[in-house]
């Protein structure tokens, strides 16, 4: 079974002889059996994953690391989190899905006209199984608890990813002050309620 | 302790009776004490003959040259400073650019990166890893630049190491870094893994290695 762990701004990923799908050309250093290969159309999530993913604009370009050896992963100097699954599905920002094990799959979810205005294209990627996903975050993410009657807002920019029972909203503060240009730079924002785990990075794509 | 850590970023060199510390010019922070500054050409030693050869290598920095009796911060554009101490027996390979300083009692030199000849400064340039690489010998300490900060490999003799040329930063030890392309099929339809280009390295030593693929 292989291991992902999150050494600051790197991921250490122990392959033992399973194949890890991780962005592309994120591989810094690597030691011992290890062969990299494209992960193909879809990125290996089968022909409609891929097709919903194009549609959804989605980009995430990934490799496959297979063999017995140790691969260090990075990108930008960004810090990693290792985030444990056990069959539920976790909601990432897919720039920020840096490497998955073998039981995970990647899908598209639409988050309908939500992401429109935000920036964040119209769909979010899940990652949805039983094994280890690594995340990307510009500094240190927190993770905020959301509970019933304690909703979460957050910056669609700082959003990284969340788990749990969730439903998300699109909170628009557009007034005539913003149509002014006296806004207070903050025009949308993600509302989250329900019951779960909000990550968020301190800083704004 | 030559050079004292103050953050990831900040290091502090203490300066003693008769103790220079070289750095890159400009990247002083702050000092204590008395301590003087003087520019120094080239990245030091080897007299004109190594000047030059620096510059046309393009392995020079302007460095300075800091005495007296305190200390002083160094730092860089916001850069991760690693400190590296040398024990005198197995020199440094790193590119000049990522040099932030270091005791002035330790050698430095340029020399043509790898042994493969022609063909391997060639894919040096192609990679741009370029075709020098700056030697620092004999015992002391330096304090290396890199984007998000570095982290040790240790390499055993009969194991390869492989490194991205761009995420390397430097080597320690009896090791040879050899530059292999792993361009397949694949890469040529536009469907390769982004690993065409690896370093290997192999040997005894230790290999130091940034968290990210940006180069200074």
């Amino acid at each position: 079974m292989a291991t992902l762990s999150a050494r600051g701004r790197v991921l250490q990923v122990d392959l033992r002889g399973d194949a890890v799908r991780a962005v592309q050309g994120a591989m810094v250093a690597c030691t011992g059996e290890v062969e990299f290969t494209g992960a193909g159309l879809g990125g290996g999530d089968g022909l409609r994953a891929a097709l919903r993913r194009k549609a959804a604009g989605e980009g995430l370009a990934l490799m496959e690391c297979s063999g017995t050896g140790t691969v260090h992963l990075a990108v930008e100097a960004r810090h990693v989190e290792v985030v444990d699954l056990a069959g539920d599905t976790l909601s990432v920002e897919s720039e920020s899905l840096l490497a998955v094990t073998p039981g995970l799959r990647l899908d598209v979810r639409f988050a309908g006209l939500g992401g429109l205005s935000s920036g964040q294209g119209l769909a979010t990627t899940t990652v949805t199984g039983t094994g280890q996903a690594a995340l990307l975050s510009d500094g240190p993410a927190i993770a905020l608890e959301v509970a019933p009657g304690r909703s979460l807002v957050v910056d669609p920019d700082a959003f990284v990813a969340s788990r749990g029972s969730l439903t998300t909203t699109l909170v628009s503060g557009i007034s005539w002050r913003s149509l002014v240009g006296e806004g207070s730079g903050e025009p949308f924002s993600l509302r989250f309620d329900g019951t779960g785990v909000v990550l968020v990075q301190p800083a704004e794509r | 302790m030559p050079f004292e850590s103050v953050n990831g970023k900040v290091v502090r060199a203490h300066l003693g009776t008769g103790r220079t510390v070289l750095s890159r010019r400009g990247a002083m922070l702050g000092y204590q004490g008395e301590v003087a500054f003087r520019p120094v050409s080239g990245t030091g030693g080897g007299g004109v003959r190594g000047v030059v050869g620096a510059a046309l290598a393009g392995e020079s920095q302007p460095m300075m040259a800091a005495t007296g009796s305190g200390s002083v911060l160094y730092g860089l554009r916001g850069l991760h400073v690693t400190v590296v101490d040398l024990d005198g027996r197995s020199p440094l390979l790193v590119e000049a650019d990522r040099l932030l300083a270091h005791d002035a009692d330790l050698q430095t030199s340029v020399q043509l990166i790898g042994s493969g000849g022609l063909r391997q400064a060639v894919r040096g340039a192609a990679t741009g890893q370029g075709l020098f690489t700056t030697r620092v010998a004999g015992a002391g300490a330096v304090a290396l630049l890199s984007h998000g900060g570095t982290f040790a490999l240790p390499v055993r003799p009969g194991e390869v190491v492989v490194v991205d040329p761009q995420a390397y930063v430097a080597s320690v030890g009896a090791l040879s870094v050899e530059l292999r392309a792993r361009v397949g099929w694949r890469d040529a339809v536009g469907r390769g893994s982004g690993e065409a280009f690896q370093l290997q390295v192999t040997g005894s030593g230790t290999v130091h290695v940034q968290a990210s693929e940006n180069k200074l």
